[in-house]
């Protein structure tokens, strides 16, 4: 009977090794794949609690094979610029038309009038509503890359951020000014640009705002180039903007807020027009890791348009009722 | 007595006699056409590619050397200069400065240095630096990816199967010419691809 029962024990321990090894052999995570310096992105994105105070109601998918640029023009129509081509959907995002253009459009902006212009990286091109070519001119910069556009009813403003600058011009694309050079008598700090991320826009009080992408902050300018004031805050946290180059994208609503997108930390949010921290439009949950270039319009109902290039879409949010 | 009626096929001894020889010709032949294959392709070494690398820590960790062969190299015409470095800040750093419990690098390998306002630039200490990739990955999330991880021919000991390139999950690793042994990414503002 001791015998027998020694004989179980043994076997019990033999079947204990058994299995220890073969969990040991085939089933135990190597130490190697658990990396001990890991910078864990999805604890940094996942770190702002902020509900989002807006909805995503619609998706569009453009037939562009790269999506650039995005623009709300009269009636609430959709513009979307990009690889080979433009793309105009009505409000309710069902496709009106599309045109060819020979190289790819980097940015996009739509007159009162319907006219369409086209940041083509070292040129501006200019399209009638039918999709006609009705001018164009290249960038006084020698390394020009046209990153936004804005219109007004005397002049067009283009942020190159190849020469770190925004050029005004009058609608017969006669140079007029250069905006935002380096100048310390004036107090201008200068644009620091270190990657093709670099947005503008004309307010409802017709002054010029600039992203000064390095600095982290909104600068707003006279169309004359008089540097007025600006506001920023250089920080990862929920209030702030992030790395080398945000916010990369802004548009402005009815109120004169901004929403602005950023990259690396990827979200959009609302400022009030005084530059305080109002919501979140979209967390970072709501893009792919990684994506950049995400470009941003309002129409007249406030609706935000949200280019995503990632995942190839015009995503419209709003607010949350 | 003529030898007509002999059997024609080999006996063991001349089999083995021209076995030997026919080996003997196919060894030297091949020897011969490795050592012109090998000479035509030049030496290679070892290197990784930053744009496959998925920073896995494991540059770190699996180098057959106490302290690794792989290190980060900063390419700065890449470059933004920030103040807000992602690859030398730990996320939510509130201050700006270079005071130990604000940096990334588990080291101490990045040195940053004052240049102009708002510029900063940052230097890797090589013998400091262990390529942990942890400022890559932070540089590439927020930054333009100038910091990148590079074999250093100076230091790694040239192992014929790379104990590294054997766990790289991403694949990173490949045979480069020793003429051109490193493999930067050079993306500018104004080259952008």
């Amino acid at each position: 009977m001791k015998q027998k029962g020694v004989l179980i024990f043994a076997l019990c321990c033999l079947l204990a090794g058994v299995s220890f090894m073969i969990w040991d052999m085939f089933f135990r995570q190597p130490e190697e794949s658990l990396n001990p310096y890991a910078y864990d992105m999805k604890n940094i994105k996942s770190g702002d609690t902020v509900m989002p105070r807006y909805t995503e109601v619609q998706q569009i998918k453009p037939g562009l094979a790269e999506i650039h640029g995005i623009a709300a023009g009269p009636g609430d129509r959709i513009f979307v610029a990009g690889e080979k081509g433009v793309e105009i959907y009505d409000p309710s995002g069902k496709r009106e038309s599309a045109f060819p253009v020979d190289g790819s459009a980097r940015c996009i902006r739509v007159d009162r009038n319907g006219l369409i212009y086209l940041g083509m990286d070292d040129h501006l091109e200019i399209y009638g509503r039918d999709g006609k070519k009705l001018k164009q001119w290249p960038a006084s910069g020698a390394d020009a890359i046209i990153t936004s556009i804005a219109v007004t009813d005397e002049d067009i403003f283009m942020a190159d951020a190849g020469s770190k600058i925004v050029y005004r011009y009058d609608h017969a694309g006669n140079l007029q000014k250069k905006i935002g050079e380096k100048d310390p008598r004036d107090s201008i700090p200068g644009f620091v640009v270190p990657s093709p991320y670099f947005d503008l826009a004309v307010g409802s009080s017709g002054m010029l705002w600039v992203v000064n992408p390095g600095r982290h902050s909104f600068e707003k300018f006279t169309r004359d180039g008089m540097l007025l004031s600006s506001w920023g805050k250089a920080s990862m946290a929920i209030d702030g903007f992030c790395g080398c180059c945000n916010p990369s994208n802004f548009a402005m609503l009815s109120d004169g807020s901004f929403v602005t997108s950023e990259k690396g930390i990827e979200r959009v949010k609302v400022y009030s027009p005084n530059g305080e921290f109002n919501c979140v439009v979209a967390p970072p949950g709501s893009f792919n890791e990684g994506t950049r270039g995400l470009d941003l319009a309002v129409d007249s109902k406030d609706r935000i348009l949200v280019l995503d290039p990632e995942r190839k879409q015009v995503r419209i949010f709003v607010v949350k009722r | 007595m003529e030898e007509t009626g002999k059997d024609p096929k080999l006996n063991r001894r001349e089999f083995l006699a021209k076995g030997l020889r026919v080996s003997a010709l196919v060894g030297i032949g091949g020897l011969a056409v490795l050592t012109v294959k090998k000479s035509l392709a030049g030496e290679t070494v070892w290197q990784l590619d930053p744009s496959k690398c998925i920073q896995c820590g494991r540059c770190a960790t699996n180098c057959v050397l106490a302290h690794s062969a792989v290190r980060c190299t900063h390419v700065y015409a890449m470059c933004g200069y920030c103040d807000l470095c992602g690859g030398y800040f730990k996320p939510g750093t509130k201050t700006l400065n270079t005071a130990a419990e604000n940096q990334l690098c588990p080291t101490n390998a990045i040195k940053r240095k004052f240049v102009e306002d708002p510029f900063f630039q940052y230097s890797i200490d090589e013998p400091l630096c262990i390529g942990c990739g942890k400022c890559v990955k932070g540089c590439g999330a927020f930054g333009n990816g100038s910091l990148q991880l590079q074999v250093r021919h100076s230091i790694c000991v040239h192992c014929n199967q790379c104990s590294i390139a054997r766990s790289c999950p991403a694949d990173a690793f490949s045979r480069v010419p020793a003429g051109k042994p490193y493999l930067l990414k050079q993306i500018t503002l104004e080259n952008p691809k």
